[in-house]
C-alpha cells in the first residue's frame, strides 16, 4: 500500500504546476504528451489491422475518421507531435551543449511555434474535411 | 558486457531516445505527408494504400518508420516507469517486458505490411 502511494504521489506530482519554472512545465508535458503519443501509437496498431481485414473495413473506418470529432482528435494529435517533437530537439540539442544559456527562451519558442503551425493545420484539416 | 553498463547508466537509452527522435522528425514528415497531406480528402483509400506500399521506396521508408516509432515510444516508457523508483529486480522485469512488446509489434506491423502488399 505504501508505494501505491508513493507512485501515486510521483505521478501527481507530474501534473502539479503549482509554483513551477517553465523548464519543469516543459518537462511535465513532454512526459504527458509522450505518454498520450505512445496511446495513440497502441491504438494506430489495431486501426492498422483494418488494412488487412480488406478494402471494406479500410474504407469504413476512413468515412469514420472524417467526421468532426475524429477531426478534432487529429488536431490534438498534430498539437501532441509538434510539442514533443520540438521539445525533443531542444533537448537533444540541451545533451550536446547548445542552447544551455536561453533555455527558457527555447521553450517559449517551442510552445509558439507549435501553437501557430497547429492552428495552420488544423484550419486545414477542417477546411479540406480530412 | 560494456554496453549493457553503459544502457544501466542511462546514456545508451538517452543516446536512442536522441538519434531515434531526430529520425522520427524525418521519418515522421515523410508518413504524414505521404498518408495525409497528399492523399485526396486527407485519408488514402485502401487501393491507394496498397499501391504506395507496393512501391520499393515506400515500403523502406514506412518500415523503417515503424521500427524507429516502436523503439523511441518504448524507450519513452522505460524513462517514465524508472522515474517512479521501481525496485531493482523490477527494472530488469521492465527491460525484458518492454523488448518483448517491442519484437511484438514490430512483427505486427511488418506481418500486417507485408499482408497488404503481398494479397
Amino acid at each position: 500500500m505504501r508505494g501505491q502511494f508513493s507512485i501515486s504521489r510521483r505521478i501527481l506530482a507530474w501534473v502539479d504546476f503549482r509554483g513551477r519554472k517553465p523548464g519543469m512545465v516543459a518537462f511535465v508535458i513532454h512526459r504527458v504528451t509522450g505518454v498520450g503519443l505512445l496511446l495513440y501509437l497502441l491504438a494506430h496498431f489495431v486501426v492498422l489491422s483494418l488494412l488487412a481485414a480488406g478494402p471494406e473495413a479500410w474504407d469504413r473506418f476512413v468515412a469514420v475518421a472524417k467526421t468532426p470529432p475524429m477531426l478534432a482528435l487529429d488536431v490534438l494529435l498534430v498539437a501532441a507531435l509538434l510539442v514533443h517533437g520540438l521539445n525533443g530537439i531542444r533537448l537533444s540539442a540541451l545533451g550536446l551543449g547548445f542552447g544551455a544559456l536561453r533555455y527558457r527562451q527555447l521553450i517559449w519558442v517551442t510552445w509558439v511555434i507549435s501553437a501557430v503551425v497547429t492552428a495552420a493545420v488544423g484550419y486545414g484539416i477542417f477546411a479540406t474535411g480530412g | 558486457m560494456r554496453s549493457r553498463g553503459v544502457l544501466r547508466g542511462g546514456t545508451a537509452a538517452w543516446l536512442g531516445q536522441a538519434v531515434t527522435g531526430v529520425l522520427l522528425v524525418v521519418l515522421g514528415s515523410v508518413h504524414m505527408v505521404a498518408q495525409h497531406f497528399t492523399a485526396p480528402g486527407g485519408l488514402r483509400t485502401y487501393d491507394q494504400v496498397v499501391s504506395y506500399l507496393r512501391q520499393p521506396a515506400a515500403f523502406v521508408i514506412e518500415t523503417a518508420f515503424l521500427v524507429v516509432v516502436i523503439v523511441h515510444a518504448l524507450l519513452g516508457a522505460r524513462a517514465v516507469a524508472l522515474d517512479l523508483g521501481p525496485a531493482r529486480h523490477w527494472q530488469r522485469r521492465l527491460d525484458l517486458g518492454l523488448l518483448a512488446l517491442g519484437i511484438l509489434m514490430t512483427c505486427y506491423g511488418i506481418g500486417i505490411t507485408l499482408k497488404v502488399v503481398l494479397r
